[in-house]
């Protein structure tokens, strides 16, 4: 096995931080785009880049309600993000038992 | 997504190799699993040092004691001034944890912590009318002492069950199975087995948190 197989999507360190924080929250939470950006420490630009690709790959799903005046972004990690992130931990396993 | 992206610094994996992923991977897993904690192992510590001293103070007070009147004034204190210590800290703890998280796992935690306050008001609001009807020693000083934290840990342990929360299920079984236990050690006794069994369960919840928080992900 080599790092060619590691999903290319995940395998970015910053994603790799953002597909991790949220797989740390039970099934079906969602997280706000405002604690994501304190826990990842990014600038909303770079984080709204990298949630995108996840997005279009369908690993995450976003959600935007309004509360009043007040706009509020959350994210959660879909079902098909979770097995990609489980297979991508499992990929690593292999190559690092194999180093 | 509407934001405004500013700057475009998006990286790359290029130079990314699998020991650095591992470690990051690990090393944002324990970040992350430690701020959803809502109770964090230090609460645990400050806990098993809190029962200890409440229970170990009534047992002091208690022992010799015959009838038994009430607590000293000293004690009370100590003991208000550390419950308000752990509400303070528990309720911060929570709040931090679930800072911008919503879905169905926080609106049962919510719904578990409100039917959690009822037990504990429902089966420490008995020791009003039992002090009041002047009570048996045996009954004055066994009731207090375990059968609300039996009552609140069997109430505990089948909602967190049902909820599919195994740790605070198993900590709260453990509660109600030492006060069980603790009911058969007299009036001054039972103070004390609740004491050292109380410490030694939030010892080992402390213990296991900070197993769980840092275990492995990618090396089981």
């Amino acid at each position: 096995m080599t790092t060619d197989e590691l999903d290319p999507l995940i395998h970015v360190p910053t994603r790799l931080k953002i597909v991790a924080t949220l797989a740390a929250l039970p099934d079906g939470d969602t997280l706000s785009f405002t604690r994501l950006q304190d826990m990842i420490g990014l600038t909303p630009g770079n984080l709204i880049i990298h949630l995108r690709k996840l997005e279009d790959a369908d690993y995450i799903s976003s959600e935007k309600t309004r509360n009043g005046a007040v706009s509020i972004t959350t994210v959660a990690l879909t079902g098909h993000g979770r097995t990609a992130l489980g297979t991508y931990t499992q990929a690593l396993r292999d190559l690092l038992g194999g180093l | 997504m509407n934001h405004t992206p500013d700057t475009t610094t998006a990286d790359n994996g290029g130079n990314f190799d699998p020991q650095q992923a591992a470690a990051l991977l690990d090393q944002a897993t324990v970040q992350a699993r430690r701020r959803f904690s809502p109770g964090p192992p230090l609460l645990w510590v400050y806990r098993a040092a809190f029962v200890l001293v409440v229970f170990g103070g009534y047992w002091r007070s208690v022992r010799g004691h015959d009838p038994y009147s009430a607590p000293p004034g000293g004690l009370v204190a100590v003991i208000f001034a550390l419950v308000a210590i752990n509400i303070v800290w528990s309720v911060w703890a929570l709040k931090r944890a679930g800072a911008g998280v919503s879905g169905p796992a926080q609106r049962k935690r919510q719904a578990w912590i409100g039917v959690m306050l009822v037990a504990w008001v429902a089966a420490y609001a008995v020791t009003a009318p039992l002090y009041h009807a002047s009570a048996s020693h045996p009954v004055w000083a066994l009731y207090p002492a375990s059968a609300p934290l039996m009552i609140v840990g069997l109430v505990g342990a089948a909602t967190s069950a049902a909820r599919r929360d195994w740790l605070t299920a198993g900590i709260t079984l453990a509660i109600a199975l030492i006060a069980a236990v603790a009911g058969f050690g007299g009036p001054a006794g039972a103070w004390l087995i609740m004491g050292i069994g109380l410490s030694a369960v939030c010892l080992g919840a402390a213990a296991f948190k900070v197993w769980q928080q840092h275990r492995s992900v990618v090396r089981p």
